[in-house]
């Protein structure tokens, strides 16, 4: 805390506010919280963390949610988003939502969050009541707070957070409880369960009722604090409350980690594998420490099948740190099941640079876990774009901290994230093929590449979304829009749409491109252009143009307009169009390109690519 | 626990909680002679005296009622383990 006085008493704002950021993450108490957004609004307005992108965000609550402004701006700004919060009135949500000239549907949010718990729930079984009638009444308000949500939805277009309920501390049946319908406790289960499976693609629930039992809900829940001035968190419970809606939120918008980077001796094991040998390591069960690292393992092999990648990153002989993925017993985790493995002496953060360019991906998409705090320190200094995990001294607690740390959350799983290790491996043995090609285009065409291209259609809305908000680098624009803002585009006969799938002899790469434009007369203005990191160089943009062309070509377009936005990330597709052979018309100051092409002039690029017309839309 | 141990203490809790080295409480002081004190950092003072004071838990009531800082300073006094 006393660097960031420091630093901002010398007016040096930038490094304060990286300070602070740095800070927030590894804290876990709320008047420390607190004490940060209070260095945090003394830094200057003009100053955000690099690569904000600007949210509006509704905050409506059963409850008070004031406790919540301050530390979930600055727990946002820690995963690069900048927020704009507007509060409605405590417990006016029901008005507020309903009504289309409210102040939050005025507000225009981009996201609601939308917070209640057990106390908000207007009606209750009575002792005895049939399980038709109880059943009824869960319905009956699942369907009354879904109803809000989509009334609001409809009236401005937001992304809805919303909680579910945690527990009661009390059962008036004691352990009864659990097998009676009516009681307090099963009913707050049910109307759980509905709103958990009822909530449509643009409701995201917030699930509240795991998080209280993880902590416990007479530590989740002081009651004092409710009936003084409807507190609906226990202070000790704020930050992992507001870190995990941050990560929520992050996660809708791209914010999510792609790779784990591992240390091995007393991250992945116990002991030191160049000095201890194999005999010497802990791992495994007959000895506590042991076991503990077996779990750490398990969890992290469940998280590489939902989609997570691995990598190592560990200061050893290469030798002797691959020896224990081959020769120790009680080893969860198998060398392929990372995706890249560095064992030798040169500084981390190289490393780190190394495998993310390898995985052609970002920093920012990495996060570093190693029990050594100088590696970590290190590396928070050189590369603060990495994500640093705080690990405690005790292997055993690995895995709540990785889960708890809010980086790894989810928007959606789509089909593409269960083959993702896969998809790297066989793009090693593409690289491999290269190799051995003489030409590149001998390679292209070795590679048996087939494509399939598609209108979008609801099928593969949740890949699409998820792409339109993580692709950085092959993307004209980097405009990110939310599920129902793809919708839209979707069912507008006014906007051409296409999508790429791209399988080759080695696999299904999955859903990788995605392109959108409007028609306007008699001109195609293209506003959406990306395409996955997975597939570059391999012809695929040029398939699309082609095929743009062709389509516009049967509609009798005379043509088409395109745009180029200039990030950080996306040099990579700067030429693009006047590769394709679109003429520039316009550059402003801050570098945005406009390129116009008459269809008749555009000459169809040949690529290596077979199409399979057949995009069965269900 | 002595009385002055109290006040030295509680006044470390003011200046940490409302992040202002200057404040200055006494008896007499109240929610309105500081700008940031509202219900939330109420809670806040609350939690961070238990916190610094074995056996110090203030019931609903006094979470409600307590008037000014002596008053919390009594309570501590009394309910305090040290």
């Amino acid at each position: 805390m006393k660097d960031i006085k420091q630093f901002i008493k010398d007016d040096r704002h930038p490094e304060a506010l990286s300070a602070i950021l740095r800070q927030a993450r590894m804290t876990a108490d709320y008047s420390s919280y607190q004490s940060l957004c209070r260095l945090r609004s003394k830094i200057n307005a003009d100053t955000t963390a690099p690569k904000a992108m600007d949210l509006k965000i509704a905050l409506l609550g059963g409850y008070t949610t004031d406790f919540l402004e301050h530390p979930l701006q600055l727990e946002l700004e820690t995963l690069g988003l900048a927020c704009r919060l507007f509060s409605s009135n405590y417990n006016s949500f029901v008005s507020e939502m309903l009504r289309n000239d409210s102040d939050t549907v005025a507000f225009g949010p981009d996201l609601a969050v939308f917070l209640i718990n057990s106390f908000n729930i207007p009606e209750w079984p009575r002792p005895g009541d049939s399980l038709e009638a109880i059943q009824s009444i869960a319905n009956k308000i699942s369907h009354h707070w879904l109803g809000l949500c989509e009334s609001l939805h409809r009236n401005t277009h937001c992304e809805i957070v919303m909680s579910n309920l945690h527990a009661l501390p009390t059962r008036t049946t004691g352990n009864l409880d659990c097998r009676l319908n009516w009681e307090a406790n099963s009913f707050i289960r049910r109307v759980n369960e509905r709103l958990n499976h009822k909530a449509p693609a643009y409701v995201h629930i917030l699930d509240i009722a795991s998080l209280a039992s993880f902590y416990g809900v007479l530590n989740w829940f002081d009651s004092r604090f409710w009936h003084h001035s409807r507190q609906p968190v226990s202070f000790d419970c704020l930050v992992p409350f507001i870190r995990n809606l941050a990560a929520l939120i992050g996660a809708l918008y791209g914010r999510t980690a792609k790779c784990l980077v591992l240390d091995l001796d007393h991250t992945l094991w116990g002991g030191v594998v160049g000095d201890d040998g194999l005999e010497g390591l802990k791992v495994g069960a007959g000895d506590a420490e042991g076991e503990s690292f077996r779990f750490f393992q398990e969890y992290l092999l469940r998280l590489k099948q939902r989609g997570m990648l691995l990598a190592v990153c560990s200061k050893n002989e290469e030798e002797n740190a691959l020896a224990p993925f081959e020769n120790l017993p009680g080893m969860v985790l198998k060398r392929s099941d990372f995706v890249s493995f560095k064992a030798n002496w040169d500084p981390k953060p190289d490393n780190l640079r190394l495998i993310a360019s390898e995985l052609n991906i970002g920093l920012d998409a990495l996060v570093f876990v190693d029990d050594n705090p100088a590696e970590r320190e290190l590396v928070r200094q050189v590369l603060p774009q990495v994500k640093v995990l705080e690990l405690s001294d005790d292997p055993a607690e690995y895995p709540v901290l990785l889960d708890q740390c809010g980086w790894l959350e989810i928007a959606s799983l789509t089909a593409e994230d269960a083959r993702k290790t896969d998809q790297y491996h066989e793009n090693r043995q593409r690289e491999e093929l290269r190799d051995q090609q003489a030409d590149y285009d001998g390679y292209l065409q070795s590679l048996e590449q087939r494509a399939s291209i598609c209108s979008f259609n609801i099928r593969d809305l949740d890949r699409i979304t998820q792409l339109v908000n993580k692709t950085n680098q092959f993307n004209l624009t980097t405009k990110r829009l939310n599920r129902s803002e793809i919708e839209v585009l979707m069912d507008n006969p006014d906007v051409f749409t296409a999508s790429v799938r791209l399988l080759d002899r080695f696999g299904d790469n999955g859903l990788i491109s995605v392109l959108a434009g409007r028609i306007e007369e008699r001109t195609l203005h293209i506003d959406l252009w990306l395409m996955s990191c997975r597939v570059f160089q391999r012809g695929v943009e040029r398939l699309l143009a082609n095929y743009l062309f062709d389509s516009v070509t049967k509609w009798g377009l005379e043509e088409v307009h395109g745009i180029y936005m200039p990030t950080a990330k996306n040099r990579l597709v700067e030429s693009l169009y006047s590769d394709l052979g679109f003429q520039l018309i316009d550059r402003d100051r801050q570098g945005v390109s406009q390129w116009s092409i008459k269809v008749q002039d555009y000459q169809p690029v040949p690529v290596t690519i077979s199409v399979n017309e057949d995009c069965d839309h269900e | 626990m002595n009385e002055e141990t109290v006040w030295n203490r509680l006044r470390e809790i003011f200046r940490d909680v409302f992040g202002d080295e200057d404040i200055e409480i006494g008896p007499d002081t109240v929610a309105d002679d500081i700008l940031e004190w509202d219900s939330l950092t109420n809670i806040q003072l609350l939690v961070a005296i238990e916190k610094a004071f074995k056996g110090v838990k203030f019931n609903t009531g006094e979470v409600a009622n307590l008037k000014n800082v002596g008053e919390m300073v009594r309570v501590v006094l009394d309910k305090s383990a040290d």
